[in-house]
């Protein structure tokens, strides 16, 4: 049995966007001109489809994704490789908001979320009731854009930490309370 | 001098008034002072509250020090526990040289015109002297904060500047939430928050601790946290310093491996010395390697806390180890952690 696709955003087949398109981009986010687009810039050029600020968490999390040497932001090069990582989660997303209202329900979460790996374990309806009920800032029952990719980054850091304790590969775990505890700092 | 041991010296740069109209940050240090309380009185030398391992019990994890935070996390319905209702259990902090008493050193003399006392008597209301705390520990020994509650109660009443303070809000998170609140909305943004709290090495707190406790305080979800929630957060972060302190033995400023295993055997945790070191190592600062600073501390003891009772929720046999789902791995890391 194989895990899900570790809830990484597939890879579209897109040509990589011309440098002179994202350097236009990096010059218009990078306001105070620093060379470096910190949290709060990201935060402030990106959109999650409704009027509320982007997500704090989910900006941080991407930034720290990029960030090589752990500056606080990202430079030119890292930036290309958080505008593809976000674009292909925004393509995800799309796909399954159907009525294109800027936010996915319990059962297209549930399809986003199995839609595009192989296969996966089986999570429970229950199961994605819990992630909705965490990752929905809005309160809306359903999860916006940034709130979405918050998750998907959560469950990714998750499934690749609980894989290295299952050699077996059946989806049971044995775990002490040290090995519970560094399981999950290890994803904080 | 003991007051000024326990004194914990928010040290604040402010820019005049004018100069914050012109959207120059305000910096605001939460610092320590140069000394140190005289170890002895940490609270969970008494039986932590609420929390005892049981005999035999393969892991430890009592409650966490003044236990406050356990209302605004975990799996609780949104709508936690009223802020008002921080105060530490127990009688730990009573008696005491006023613990907690965030008082001291107000900054640079002149400078104090933000608190709307206009510097009258420039660092002497609460530097050093009988700090204000002894109105707070008197009334209420074992419950510092009770006495918080009560508007224009104490000297700090007649000096805030807006006039009434919310029930439940402790007067000094109160004044010290205008200054936070650099741009005036009336809430704490987390680059605002950020701006606000250091580290003994000059060090901000780091932007996960600052996440968490935004998090943990920030109960409409927005991402920013109104005054109830930043008053919570002064009580949360006080009992955290004062714990930081009395742990730090050598005076460092920071905790080192043996430190922290100490610390985490007498707030109950039965862990290693290989496993606090691998957490030491995981989250001490920048270029100093084994050196924990407090914002890093407090993240490390929180998320122990948490995650300590989603293992001991598995564990229901009591034998120190558990067989868990994919599922049910995940479902327990998510309710606990984000």
């Amino acid at each position: 049995m194989a895990y899900h696709n570790q809830y990484r955003p597939p890879q579209y087949n897109n040509a990589p966007p011309d440098q002179g398109f994202l350097w236009n981009i990096f010059q218009r986010v990078d306001k105070d001109r620093s060379g470096s687009i910190s949290d709060s810039e990201l935060q402030q050029a990106l959109s999650n489809g409704t009027w509320t600020p982007f997500n704090p968490v989910t900006v941080r999390s991407i930034i720290s994704m990029f960030d090589r040497d752990n500056k606080g932001g990202v430079n030119f090069n890292e930036f290309a490789g958080v505008w593809k990582y976000i674009t292909d989660w925004q393509n995800i997303f799309r796909t399954y908001d159907r009525d294109n209202s800027g936010f996915i329900d319990k059962n297209e979460l549930k399809q986003a979320l199995t839609g595009f790996g192989e296969q996966c374990y089986r999570l429970s309806d229950q199961f994605y009731g819990t992630l909705i009920e965490k990752f929905d800032r809005q309160r809306k029952g359903q999860v916006a854009f940034d709130d979405f990719i918050q998750c998907c980054i959560v469950l990714q850091r998750l499934t690749d930490v609980f894989r290295r304790y299952d050699t077996d590969q059946d989806g049971w775990i044995q775990v002490s309370y040290e090995q519970y505890l560094s399981m999950v700092f290890n994803v904080v | 001098m003991a007051f000024l041991q326990s004194a914990l010296n928010f040290m604040g740069r402010l820019n005049t008034p004018k100069l914050r109209h012109r959207g120059i940050l305000t910096e605001m240090s939460f610092r320590y002072g140069q000394s140190y309380p005289a170890p002895g009185n940490y609270p969970t030398q008494h039986p932590p509250p609420g929390g005892q391992a049981p005999p035999g019990a393969p892991y430890g994890g009592g409650m966490p020090p003044g236990g406050a935070y356990g209302q605004y996390r975990g799996s609780a319905p949104p709508g936690y526990a009223p802020y008002g209702g921080a105060a530490p259990p127990g009688g730990q902090y009573a008696g005491g040289p006023a613990p907690g008493a965030p008082h001291g050193a107000y900054g640079p003399p002149g400078s104090g015109g933000h608190f709307g006392g206009g510097g009258g008597a420039p660092g002497a209301p609460y530097g050093g002297a009988a700090p204000p705390g002894a109105n707070f520990g008197g009334q209420a020994p074992g419950a510092p904060y009770g006495g918080y509650g009560q508007p224009q109660g104490g000297p700090y009443g007649q000096q805030a500047p807006a006039g009434n303070i919310p029930p439940g809000v402790n007067p000094e998170a109160f004044q010290w939430f205008q200054s936070v609140d650099s741009d005036h909305s009336g809430s704490i943004s987390m680059k605002e928050l950020k701006q606000a709290l250091v580290n003994s090495n000059s060090t901000a707190f780091t932007d996960e601790t600052c996440l968490m406790m935004m998090n943990m305080f920030d109960k409409t979800r927005s991402g920013r946290m109104d005054l109830f929630g930043f008053s919570a957060l002064w009580s949360f972060l006080q009992q955290w310093r004062n714990m930081f302190q009395q742990f730090d033995r050598d005076r460092s400023g920071s905790i080192s491996g043996n430190e922290l295993h100490q610390a985490l055997g007498q707030m109950g945790y039965n862990l290693s010395p290989q496993f606090t070191e691998s957490l030491v190592r995981q989250f001490s600062g920048r270029g100093v390697p084994g050196a924990m600073q407090l914002d890093r501390f407090i993240q490390v003891c929180t998320q122990l806390q948490s995650m300590t009772q989603a293992f001991r929720e598995k564990d229901t046999g009591m034998t120190g180890s558990v067989r868990m789902s994919y599922e049910d791995f995940l479902t327990s890391a998510i309710l606990r952690l984000v």
